[in-house]
């Protein structure tokens, strides 16, 4: 892939305003008093990271139980979504336009919204206060971004590929694994990310649907940045930060990395 | 990438599969206590609270929990949420979808939040009045217990911990008003040393409270039957006049008042003014303790008593576990646990057991305490305590303040 040249200024500039936001977050997770007149704040603790990290405050499980749903999601996004998504593409579907629109309404309506009667279902079902039933509930949000990351990759791919594979001898299986999937990487690297990130970063309806049974790092987070405590709020989204980032950069490198090499080797 | 699914899948199965429901047992309150220390031996306990205070986690994680585990081998869960709301949706949908196995045990609630779970029958049976430290150390008629902000409790809830509301002055900086008709006199003498957060803010709106109990009388209010806007509208003018009388002395004239409590902290810490004031009796000694108040900084509550409410502790109808719920909040309102409670260093939350009727050694507990210099003695708040009025009421006078004392 060649990158096109992008000005250092243009780039210290975007550093600039990815970090920008952290700085008050960090002086505020580390900060004993903080008050209006003061540029920062006064005298350092590190009393918010000690409760981040105290061993029975559930951090580092939540942590895992968000990351385990969140694999979980986006797992399930894929194997649902690439299907759908050339169907739509490839597919003479009747009411293409309808059924396009209905995938992609979580868009549009807020989970919030639909959430309720989501809830009376599952508790008919037995699924509240249970991983699966928050996989299913965080599936709604996330897979239209799957769904259309995969339809844009299927539009731009010519069918001529696929056909002249089909020519040489490959049945339907090989076709889809050496010459789609690696055509669907990027986009597929953008649908799986946002699926995992959207998937991190629920509380209502994880609260709601895991009846607070289900401990991800959001239901821990948000009781201290809405009127509780701000220093321990600041360090628990930087906790969050970091567990987002670091997912993004490692799917990143372990999905290109792996399409590379078979790009190379196969095709 | 395909053995991940597959252990994705199966992992999603089990779980699936153990969610299966038993139905409620019938629970007869009128057994003896131990049979309910009995029957909780060894069980789980789901407590959802609001989560936003480290000081009330860790009291929590480190006091309660160890101590019902050891005492009673029960394992106490702290479910946190940011609004107790979010507790109240959920049984009220398990109660719609005919859930009788809940999966909260306790809940913390008051207030506005104790009016809906009773008008849709969330709670199960009146239970506080059956737990061995509510009869011996707490008296369930007094007024600001036996009504949540109005609504009668009947038991339906157990009585947790007291919120006070006090006055805070500089003691090296000025002398204080004892009563609020003092005060009236102290402002033309200070003229703008003196101002309270504009309403709807939570304790501006307690202080004008303080000024409709003194012009106005409290009795009223808690007649039964619900009196019509209009005539609480009729009621409450005579507040007005008092309010409108001292605004030309108040900061700034009275032209604009401090948007939240938050502010007037700040116009108190800064010398601006020399009050502030707090529905919670501990924040100043907090406050001097982290420097943000003078050393010099004092509590103090009004003659006639300053409004008082009571936070409470109730167990959901379909709770899994009601003898659990029973024996934890009868621990919670044990005298150790009412005084580790009490402690600042904790979480610095006033006891509803009643000092009077502890043991010495227990009363002892709560002495050894130190809540800081600026603290009011907690005997002389305990015998001070005024009711809080109906919910609906003080919705009323917050949008008749704006149009009578903020636009006037």
């Amino acid at each position: 892939m060649r990158s096109l040249r992008v000005p250092y200024s243009v780039l210290i500039l975007l550093c600039f305003l990815f970090v920008i936001p952290f700085i008050p977050a960090l002086l505020a997770s580390l900060g004993g008093v903080w008050r209006f007149p003061l540029v920062i704040p006064e005298g350092w603790s590190f009393r918010a990271w000690e409760a981040v990290f105290r061993e029975n405050s559930g951090t580092l499980s939540a942590i895992w139980t968000s990351l385990w749903i969140a694999l979980c999601v986006t797992v399930i996004n894929v194997l649902v979504s690439v299907p759908a998504a050339y169907a739509l593409v490839r597919g003479n579907l009747r009411y293409r336009a309808a059924i396009e629109a209905i995938l992609l309404a979580p868009i549009f309506v807020p989970a919030l919204a639909v959430v309720m009667g989501i809830h009376l279902t599952f508790l008919r079902l037995g699924l509240t206060e249970t991983v699966l039933g928050v996989v299913l509930v965080h599936l709604a949000p996330s897979m239209p971004y799957v769904i259309r990351a995969a339809m844009i990759s299927f539009e731009t791919m010519n069918r001529e590929t696929e056909q002249a594979a089909q020519l040489l001898g490959a049945g339907p299986w090989s076709r889809f694994l050496f010459v789609i999937l690696p055509h669907l990487r990027a986009g597929l690297v953008a649908g799986v990310t946002l699926s995992m990130l959207i998937s991190l970063s629920q509380y209502s309806v994880t609260l709601l649907i895991g009846g607070g049974q289900v401990v991800t790092l959001p239901i821990l987070l948000f009781p201290y940045i809405s009127g509780g405590d701000t220093s321990i709020g600041s360090a628990y989204t930087l906790v969050f930060s970091a567990v987002a980032l670091l997912l993004v950069i490692s799917l990143d490198v372990a999905l290109r990395g792996h399409y590379k090499k078979k790009g190379r080797s196969r095709v | 990438m395909k053995k991940v699914v597959l252990n994705g899948t199966l992992a999603v199965l089990v779980i699936a599969g153990c969610s299966e429901q038993t139905a409620q047992q019938e629970i007869d309150l009128n057994q003896e206590w131990s049979t309910f220390e009995e029957q909780a031996k060894g069980t789980e306990v789901n407590l959802y609270m609001w989560g936003g205070s480290d000081s009330i986690n860790q009291y929590f994680d480190n006091w309660v929990i160890p101590r019902v585990e050891e005492t009673y081998d029960i394992t106490l869960n702290r479910v946190p949420v940011t609004d107790t709301k979010e507790i109240l949706t959920q049984v009220l949908d398990e109660k719609t979808a005919g859930k009788n196995e809940g999966s909260i045990d306790i809940m913390w609630i008051n207030g506005e939040n104790f009016k809906t779970a009773k008008d849709n029958e969330l709670l199960g049976k009146p239970f506080s009045d059956k737990l061995p430290n509510v009869q011996n150390f707490v008296d369930l008629e007094v007024p600001q217990i036996a009504s949540d902000f109005g609504i009668p409790v009947e038991n339906l809830q157990a009585p947790w911990g007291t919120a006070q509301f006090v006055m805070t002055y500089d003691e090296a900086r000025s002398d204080y008003p004892k009563s609020l008709a003092d005060l009236e006199d102290w402002v033309q003498q200070y003229p703008g040393k003196f101002t309270y957060p504009a309403l709807p803010d939570f304790t501006g709106s307690a202080f004008v409270r303080h000024v409709i109990y003194q012009e106005v009388g409290s009795e009223v209010f808690f007649e039964e039957a619900l009196m019509e806007r209009e005539e609480v509208e009729e009621l409450l003018e005579p507040a007005w006049t008092y309010l409108n009388a001292i605004e030309p002395y108040l900061w700034r004239e009275g032209e604009t008042y401090p948007e939240s409590l938050a502010r007037l902290d700040q116009l108190f810490a800064n010398g601006e003014v020399d009050f502030t004031m707090a529905y919670d009796p501990i924040k100043a000694a907090a406050e001097v303790q982290n420097g943000r108040f003078p050393e010099t900084t004092r509590n103090f509550i009004w003659d006639e008593g300053t409004l008082s409410n009571t936070h409470y502790l109730a167990i959901p109808y379909n709770s899994p576990n009601p003898q659990g719920a029973l024996v934890v909040i009868n621990e919670l309102l044990s005298a150790e646990a009412q005084a580790a409670k009490m402690d600042p260093a904790n979480w610095g939350d006033l006891p509803v057991v009643e000092l009077a009727k502890l043991s010495e050694e227990e009363q002892q507990l709560f002495s050894a305490i130190d809540l800081g210099e600026a603290t009011v003695p907690i005997r002389e708040m305990e015998q001070n305590r005024l009711p809080e009025i109906p919910s609906i009421y003080v919705e009323w006078i917050e949008e008749s303040w704006l149009e009578h004392v903020a636009q006037e």
